[in-house]
């Protein structure tokens, strides 16, 4: 199999989706004349004309309008947008008006909206420009999140999103952009709300989302060595949240560290825990463990930064704790 | 009493536009007296307790939604706020199935859980109600864009759509709106939108909220955008200002934007004492109220008699109580409608969607018709 | 206003207490200060005096129920009021003993899956000392013991055997020896033949058991054995004991041992000393402990009271004190002051007629000495076969805090004042 970069492959699902599908277009700040900040559209507009790849002003809460108003007719945008922090902005259509059109229209009217762009830390960017969105937005109904860790992954979940009759976020991460993997050139689709047993174990199971999802790995090759056996389980989805696969694996380790890089309170990590306290109650030997951001803003400097999101030494130490192995 | 006289703003020279047939007008009149007797219908079932919530009536600005709807296609899309009874009755929905909406039954529109702020009627275009002020205007932009991707790339033609976008005065100092003028403007979306200007955000009068209120036009001009300052108690001044604007927005793909001068017979909501205004003030829109106006243009002009007007009030009183009864035989939504409508596929708790029953109903009536 | 008697903390360790016995009952007039119940706790059997006057109007926790601090025991009535039947706090049935029998086990912390496997293979949870946090029950206790009693079960027809603990190791990885607290894991509980009978260790004997384990497991112990000649102290007791009849003095050979053991001590002072992980403390004071049996029906056992700073008390004032102290264990149970603070321990089996016999030490002592009986038998005295006293005694010591020669030297001390004792008059 060829491999190709993460924002190749998210290319290649929209690219794929747009030739099947003429109801499906690009439109987001930059996507088109400029390539694409991130460069994931390179190419689009000569492919597609203006018409489909759609430049817009710096005007998030307006083109995420628009975009839902457009899904509302049955056309499937995807909204690009530069980064997740840039969102908050557009709080208000993507919380109120995409994920409850359906509902509160008494099902006339749903939203087949993609959202999507780079989630959690860039790399030094400061608080405002850093944000790990995931745990904000997994409280609101109506909406479904992915968060892609390869570019397998990658194109066959957003291949799915565009397909899906639901508003979906998909939140990706500048720092995997480049990341190379295997991908297959025809189109493919993962279901939303399958987590995939990146490496199987036997000791502890790890469970995270996105680019912690790395981190894991790294972790658990140190804690190979140290005679500990993990599962690392990739989410791939935060709603629907694969449970079903987090505790099955959760039921034969009977250990669980749960991994995710927004912060601790209310979080996806907080919901993942609560949920297998709640499915293995009688299967755990000890508490669920869980690795978030520190609870600060983002910071500047390097090696703050660093220590804030969580890492492979944080991971291990919390295996460690999990399993009594401190 | 409020200083802005709309009859001193610049207006579009509306008298070159023929009016329709006597029976085309005789509907307006028709449709701006069902609106009017919904509206007070709606008030007393707010106070029977039959209704909950937030009720924002429309009593005194029919002739907006009715003016402005005639000069649009039947499949123009039309989206306003919270403000909404008047524009879906205008659009063609059936008053029962408004009033059981109200009333939080299976048969309302949204089968009971949208509520007065949000009337959807997809076979009408009516694209909803909205309770956020200001957060349906980006939408708009966004169904104009929708319209002409659909005219333009899916069915390989020109642009020939007109999205009616209403908002209220006190829309248009929030950001999306400006947002939603500017992606308007830049993308060239045929899209005109209809501020309907009943002189108060909520309690607070335009000049006390809106910079340079007395001018909302030059907004739009700001915008590249064309604008017109439209007199909004008078249906056929709103046809004859509107038709002019909808086919030029329709033939250039370009937003437009008007002010439309009118006035709120009532509060801003049930539980509005209407301090923030004079009982004169009051007294002296209602003398303009756009029904009496027309009938009497019509009496006047020999197309109505004072006899069948009020025939004719007697029959909207009828269909309205009609439609009280219905909605009230209607049941509440079953507990399964919580979890239905949520996504549209299933999964967990998730049940899926479905149509309400009037669109199964009015689409099984199409169906025998047509067979 | 009804008063409640509740279970007090006679100790700085004690949760929990058993009522022996109530030497009230209800309708009994009770005085400030009486002696109303005897408690056991975790380190000894007390008294339990009353603080108020009135009227045993009700006992609400039968003897041999053990409760927690602060549970109503009893309720008394003052002065002028009627004798309610019920007990006056509200909701509290009264607890009877063969409804509760004494819980003597710690509440047991045990994970849900190490509680759900113990279940599974048949392993009781209260044989087993957890090695999670807190003494928690983790999952590879629960995997090593049933492993255990898996073997044990070898023999068992497999009708009765449980499925097979999983070949899986039993705990995700060998954990550094020193990182988690040894695993114990016991046997299943024995068959019981007919006649046999199992009864349940009381707060006091399991104390006894797990002090002396720790002891004979931490301290590395040797002994040291000596043969004294008890002629000369026979004769001063005897003399002594003639002399002073009168006045009510009835000296002990025991009495007379911890007045020389007390003064070798003080000339020994190497001897005086606790071992304390990083430091020895050389004590100032010499506290003799005196291990003391209990009778059978208090529940049997051992205490050791202490007489305090025996090597500045007079042999009369020592001979008191032991005889008020040992009365008092025997009868009404010693207060936590009677039985802390030793710094070096007697045991004397002399009187079963033991000859001789090795001691545990008592923590934080360096030391304990065993003593046998005085005997009278053929000797070698300057050269020429005689008849005399003698009797054996075995010095344990801690070789952390004392080495062989420093016990030697001491037991020598102590040769020499037992066979020349008018220097321990003075």
């Amino acid at each position: 199999m060829r491999e190709i970069s993460f924002r190749d492959a998210l290319r290649e699902a929209m690219t794929d989706e747009m030739r099947r599908d003429e109801r499906v277009f690009l439109i987001g700040e930059e996507v088109a004349e400029y390539d694409g900040a991130y460069k994931v559209s390179k190419g689009m507009l000569a492919q597609f004309g203006p018409k489909r790849v759609i430049d817009t002003p710096i005007s998030e809460s307006g083109f995420a309008g628009l975009g839902i108003g457009a899904a509302m007719m049955g056309l499937r945008p995807i909204v690009e947008f530069m980064s997740w922090s840039f969102s908050l902005v557009a709080a208000d259509p993507i919380l109120n008006n995409a994920p409850k059109m359906l509902y509160m229209s008494g099902g006339q009217f749903g939203c087949p909206i993609v959202f999507r762009g780079n989630d959690g830390a860039g790399g030094q960017l400061g608080s405002t420009h850093s944000w790990c969105v995931e745990s904000l937005y997994a409280n609101v109904p109506g909406l479904k999140i992915i968060i892609p860790s390869t570019p397998y992954s990658a194109k066959g979940l957003l291949t799915q999103a565009i397909q899906d009759d639901d508003p979906v976020f998909c939140l990706e991460s500048e720092r995997m952009l480049a990341l190379t993997g295997d991908v297959p050139e025809e189109s493919y689709t993962i279901p939303i709300g399958s987590a995939d047993i990146v490496r199987p174990g036997s000791d502890c199971t790890i469970v995270s989302f996105g680019r912690p999802v790395h981190f894991c790995l790294e972790a658990a090759e140190a804690l190979a060595k140290e005679g500990i056996d993990c599962e690392v389980i990739d989410g791939r989805s935060i709603k629907p949240l694969d449970i079903e696969t987090f505790s099955a694996s959760v039921r034969k380790t009977n250990y669980c560290v749960v991994v995710d890089q927004s912060w601790a309170f209310a979080s996806v990590g907080s919901e993942v825990a609560a949920e297998l306290h709640r499915l293995c109650f009688d299967d755990l030997d000890n508490h669920v463990h869980r690795v978030h951001s520190d609870e600060v803003p983002a910071p500047y400097a390097q090696n703050l930064e660093q220590e804030m999101l969580p890492n492979a030494r944080k991971i291990c130490e919390a295996v460690r704790s999990a399993t009594y192995n401190a | 009493m409020n200083q802005i006289d709309p009859t001193t703003e610049s207006r579009c020279e509306t008298e070159a536009v023929p009016l329709p047939p006597t029976e085309v007008l005789l509907e307006w009149l028709r449709d701006m007296m069902l609106i009017r007797e919904f509206e007070v219908r709606s008030m007393q079932a707010y106070q029977n307790r039959l209704a909950g919530g937030f009720l924002h009536v429309y009593n005194g600005q029919e002739a907006v939604a009715v003016g402005t709807i005639a000069a649009v296609n039947p499949d123009d899309p039309v989206i306003t706020a919270y403000r909404d009874h008047g524009h879906a009755l205008a659009r063609g929905m059936k008053p029962e199935v408004g009033m059981a909406e109200l009333f939080g039954r299976i048969g309302g529109c949204a089968k009971g859980k949208g509520g007065s702020m949000h009337f959807f009627d997809a076979e009408h275009h009516m694209y909803g109600g909205h309770g956020i002020v200001g957060a349906q205007v980006p939408l708009g932009a966004g169904l104009a864009f929708a319209t002409k991707y659909r005219d333009e790339v899916i069915d390989g033609g020109a642009s020939s759509h007109v999205t009616l976008c209403f908002m209220g005065d006190g829309a248009i100092n929030q950001g999306a709106v400006h947002e939603a003028m500017n992606l308007a403007a830049v993308l060239e979306l045929p899209v005109i939108f209809i501020v309907e200007n009943n002189l108060y955000a909520m309690g607070t009068a335009v000049e006390r909220c809106t910079a340079a209120g007395s001018h909302l036009i030059e907004r739009a001009r700001g915008y590249g955008m064309n604008a017109a300052c439209l007199e909004g108690m008078d249906v056929l001044d709103v046809y004859r200002g509107m038709k002019p604007l909808v086919d030029r927005c329709r033939e250039t793909s370009r937003p437009c934007w008007v002010d439309m001068r009118c006035y709120r017979f009532k509060g801003h909501s049930m539980s509005d004492p209407r301090k923030y205004r004079t009982h004169e003030e009051e007294e002296q829109w209602e003398d303009r109220d756009p029904i009496e106006r027309l009938a009497a243009w019509l009496v006047d002009r020999d197309l109505l008699t004072g006899e069948a007007f009020k025939r004719l009030g007697k029959e909207i009183r009828s269909e309205i109580r009609q439609a009280v009864k219905w909605a009230e035989a209607s049941p509440p939504p079953g507990m399964e409608e919580l979890y239905h409508d949520v996504y549209a596929e299933r999964w967990g708790p998730y049940t899926g969607t479905s149509m309400p029953e009037f669109l199964q109903r009015r689409r099984n009536d199409q169906e025998a018709s047509g067979a | 206003m009804t008063i409640d008697i509740t279970m007090p903390r006679l100790s700085d360790t004690m949760e929990k207490g058993t009522v022996i016995k109530w030497h009230v009952g209800p309708g009994d007039e009770v005085t400030a200060g009486d002696v109303i119940a005897d408690i056991e706790t975790d380190k000894a059997t007390m008294e339990m005096q009353s603080f108020d006057d009135g009227i045993l109007s009700s006992i609400v926790v039968d003897e041999g129920v053990s409760v927690d601090i602060g549970t109503v025991l009893a309720v008394l009535a003052e002065e002028g009021e009627e004798v309610a039947a019920t007990p006056a706090s509200a909701g509290s049935e009264p607890i009877a003993a063969a409804t509760e029998p004494p819980a003597t086990d710690e509440p047991h912390r045990i994970t849900p899956v190490a509680r759900r496997l113990a279940e599974q293979y048949g392993v009781d949870v209260a044989t087993l000392r957890g090695s999670g946090p807190s003494g928690r029950v983790i999952k590879r206790d629960v995997l090593a013991a049933a492993k255990t009693t898996d073997e044990v079960r070898a023999a068992v027809p497999p009708s009765a055997q449980r499925e097979s603990p999983p070949e899986v190791t039993p705990t995700p990885v060998p954990v550094p020896a020193a990182s988690i607290p040894a695993t114990r894991v016991d046997p299943a509980p024995q068959a019981l033949a007919h006649n046999d009978r199992r009864a349940p260790v009381t707060s006091m004997r399991q104390t006894i058991a797990r002090r002396l384990v720790e002891s004979k497991q931490e301290i590395p112990h040797y002994q040291v054995s000596m043969v004294f000649a008890m002629d000369a102290m026979m004769a001063m007791r005897q003399q002594l004991n003639v002399e002073l009849a009168d006045q009510g003095v009835k000296l002990s050979v025991n009495d007379l041992l911890v007045r020389a053991c007390a003064v070798a001590m003080h000339r020994n002072p190497l001897m005086n000393a606790s071992w304390d992980e990083d430091a020895i403390v050389y004590h100032g004071d010499v506290n003799i402990g005196i291990a003391v049996a209990l009778p059978e029906d208090r529940g049997g056992g051992l205490v050791v009271p202490v007489i305090h700073a025996a090597n500045t008390k007079s042999l009369r004032v020592i001979s008191a004190e032991a005889r008020v102290l040992s009365e008092k264990a025997r009868t009404r149970g010693l207060s936590i002051e009677e039985m802390e603070g030793a710094t070096f321990t007697i045991s004397n089996l002399g009187m079963f007629g033991v000859d001789a016999f090795t001691a545990i030490i008592n923590p934080p002592n360096s030391a304990i000495l065993a003593v046998g009986a005085s005997i009278q038998k053929p000797v070698v005295r300057e050269g020429e076969l005689a008849v005399g006293w003698e009797m054996n005694a075995t010095l344990s010591n801690d070789h952390r805090v004392v080495d062989g020669a420093t016990a030697a030297r001491y037991l020598a001390t102590l040769k020499e004042l037992i066979e020349h004792p008018a220097a321990i008059l003075v």
